[in-house]
């Protein structure tokens, strides 16, 4: 079966490719200069895309605000730093992350999906703020301080190992991670609970006369966003070597729906153009005046008003018909004139 | 062979090139956000450093050249732009840091990059004491000292006084509670109880019975802003201010909230690591400097990061290099002469050791009531790592 949905996707692949091509060009000329700091500030924006995603797939696929994401993003950061502090362990920090922030998901959807709307995005914005100031009054925790002291540890894959140290090699390991999440998010929209999603972000209220329950695919959505979120966190002391409550600071939050808007909610693959986008504008700016989010913010509202499909959002349709051939663009045209 | 020689050339001209090229310091350091005021500071007292070595003939011949980068008050921008000024600028040395979280997770970033930093800023204790690292230094008071200082002055003036402890309720504030309360006992004080109020309470009242009831001759808060108004005006109101002595940590009463406070400031005693009043030759001169320079008076943070860069220069010319090492080895004990006085860098943990100042309001205006030496401040070294 060809459809809308699956031809979207595979431009967003295509774009997901380019990306990814475009990554591995970026460490190949960073391996050969020797530079490491862009190079982990690519890693760092390569993890922020893994927030940005799951932001994605909430809000780009199933029309749900969450402003609290980084909840589970600081959850899965704090969970792995406590554990590389003991055990300088990969597997064992992904591990925890993954079971904690999957615990803290399926608690955090029961609260927040017994509303809608406004008050789901309220509601996700005051969990998230609770858990930070916790977080931040815990002497356990460290407090405002933070933890540091993680390890930089090396990550065993198979026969191999990369040292979270070598900025080359390290990045190219997460961009690697972010791939498979990608694709792993990719595949869950192809299949029938994908279909529920955008059917609920189209209209929410039609979708229980087709038998299919909105509270389950809301819930899921909630939880598979909240593990997206912890595992990316969970990459987040490995790379800085520590972490801190601003982790779970609204700012974060509010970045990673940035990101996903700028890059172009509905296409998975807007996280990564959106992350890299704001991360290098961050740090170029910041550099070049103290008033960059004055300059950031008027960016951002230039492109909600001139490019409201983000990114990839407007140049997608190109992509899709040099994909799809013509009848794509039929469908196109039928869609923007009934 | 061929590599090795090219390094080898490559190596004979970047220190033959040493001689003219100017000394880098990184400052990274809040220029916007919540901490924005205190970046302003640090950097007019950075700047006014800088100009004045550079005027003096730099730092053995070479000139000092300032590299800002914004922190945003938040550590995970700051070990960005602290990579980014070792890894793109390769400056040769750090400061700024401001709160406390930031200046431990730069501390880790300067430790792996093989540089040193310092902070002129942050006062939680644990950045010289438990969390200590062999590359970052502090020339500023930490809060140790503050309390300290405050506990030296409560042994003079009112010797087994009966001490009631008020403080805001989160980390911070239990914490400073907590270190004066050590303090205090240590000098004899009577601990009569304590309580903790949420933040930005409306009401104090509550607490006042308890107060009362334990009978206490003096009463340590570490309330800050607008809590400090109410909590001293309702104290004023309700007739329990009288005949009790108010001592406060540095921020509870400050320039910002004095004149709303009003009359019920009066008395309240402080211990500080600096102030424009202190009454010597060299303060009055760098006071006066310092307003023609910005048309304002500096703070502890100006004054603090005014100090670090003749540190440094004292440093990097006693070491004859900028190298880590070398520099680190010669802060390692030095004394050098700033605004506040004469500071000294303990080699155990890398703490600057400096007098400190008893403040007490009188007539609506702080005025300096006493001087504790740095010995008695300085407290224990309880940095175990070197």
């Amino acid at each position: 079966m060809r459809d809308r949905l699956m031809l979207s996707m595979r431009a967003s692949h295509a774009f997901m490719t380019i990306f990814a091509v475009g990554a591995v060009l970026c460490a190949l000329w960073g391996s050969a200069t020797g530079d490491s700091f862009y190079l982990r500030l690519g890693t760092e924006a390569l993890i922020l895309a893994g927030l940005a995603m799951s932001v994605e797939l909430l809000l780009g696929y199933g029309g749900l605000l969450s402003l609290g994401q980084a909840l589970y993003f600081g959850a899965g950061a704090y969970v792995s730093a406590l554990v590389l502090r003991e055990t300088p362990s990969f597997w064992l920090a992904m591990g925890a992350a993954f079971g904690f922030t999957l615990a803290l998901g399926i608690i955090g959807g029961l609260i927040a999906n017994r509303v809608r709307g406004v008050y789901f995005a309220l509601i996700t914005f005051g969990m998230a703020q609770v858990a930070a100031k916790t977080v931040y009054n815990t002497r356990e925790l460290g407090g405002s301080d933070g933890l540091i002291g993680v390890p930089q540890i090396a990550v065993p894959l198979g026969p191999y190992s990369v040292s979270a140290a070598d900025p080359v090699a390290f990045f190219l390991f997460v961009l690697g991670f972010m791939t498979l999440l990608y694709l792993l998010l990719a595949y869950l929209l192809g299949t029938p609970f994908g279909r529920v999603l955008t059917a609920m972000k189209a209209n929410e209220k039609r979708v229980p006369f087709l038998g299919y329950s909105i509270w389950r695919a809301r819930m899921v959505a909630y939880v598979v966003a909240a593990l997206v979120a912890g595992v990316s966190g969970a990459l987040y002391p490995m790379l800085r070597g520590f972490v801190s409550p601003e982790l779970m600071f609204f700012e974060t939050s509010g970045d990673a729906l940035i990101m996903a808007v700028i890059g172009g909610l509905g296409t998975l693959v807007g996280a990564f153009y959106g992350a890299a986008l704001i991360t290098a504008l961050k740090s170029v700016i910041g550099s070049w005046t103290e008033h960059h989010l004055i300059v950031i913010g008027a960016l951002f509202v230039a492109a909600i008003l001139f490019m409201p499909k983000g990114l990839i959002g407007r140049i997608r349709p190109r992509a899709e018909a040099i994909l799809g051939g013509k009848r794509a663009i039929r469908a196109e045209a039928q869609e923007e004139h009934p | 062979m061929k590599k090795l020689s090219m390094t080898a050339i490559a190596l004979l001209l970047s220190t033959t090139a040493h001689a003219a090229e100017p000394v880098k310091i990184g400052v990274a350091t809040p220029l916007s956000g919540t901490y924005a005021g205190i970046g302003q500071q640090v950097r007019w007292g950075l700047e006014m450093a800088a100009e004045e070595i550079n005027a003096d003939g730099g730092i053995d011949g070479r000139e000092v050249e300032l590299v800002f980068e914004d922190t945003e008050a938040n550590p995970t921008v700051a070990v960005q732009k602290a990579e980014k000024l070792f890894e793109v600028e390769d400056v040769d040395f750090l400061t700024g840091t401001v709160n406390s979280g930031a200046t431990l997770a730069v501390g880790q970033v300067a430790e792996r990059a093989g540089k040193l930093l310092a902070t002129t800023v942050s006062f939680s204790d644990a950045i010289t004491g438990e969390k200590c690292s062999p590359n970052v230094f502090r020339v500023n008071a930490r809060a140790g000292q503050q309390s300290a200082a405050l506990a030296a002055w409560l042994e003079q003036q009112k010797p087994g006084a009966k001490v009631f402890y008020l403080g805001p309720d989160y980390e911070m504030g239990r914490s400073t509670v907590a270190a004066f309360r050590s303090n205090a006992e240590g000098v004899g004080a009577e601990s009569m109880g304590e309580v903790f109020a949420p933040l930005g309470a409306k009401d104090y009242s509550q607490y006042f019975g308890r107060l009362r009831a334990s009978r206490p001759d003096v009463v340590y808060t570490s309330v800050a802003g607008n809590d400090t108004v109410r909590l001293f005006t309702q104290m004023e109101e309700f007739g329990i201010r009288n005949g009790l002595t108010i001592l406060g940590a540095s921020g509870t009463v400050t320039s910002q909230n004095i004149d709303a406070i009003g009359a019920a400031a009066e008395g309240f005693v402080t211990g500080v690591g600096y102030s424009p009043l202190i009454d010597s030759d060299q303060n009055r001169d760098f006071v006066a400097r310092f307003n023609a320079a910005n048309d304002a008076d500096p703070d502890l943070y100006g004054a603090d990061s005014y100090g670090i860069l003749f540190a440094y220069k004292a440093a990097a010319e006693k070491a004859g290099s900028t190298e880590t090492d070398a520099v680190r080895a010669a802060l390692e004990g030095l004394s050098w002469d700033t605004p506040q006085g004469t500071k000294t860098i303990r080699a155990g943990d890398h703490q600057a050791m400096q007098p400190m100042y008893v403040v007490q309001v009188k007539d609506g205006a702080f005025t300096i009531a006493d001087f504790i030496s740095p010995e008695d401040a300085i407290g224990d070294d309880t940095c175990a790592r070197f």
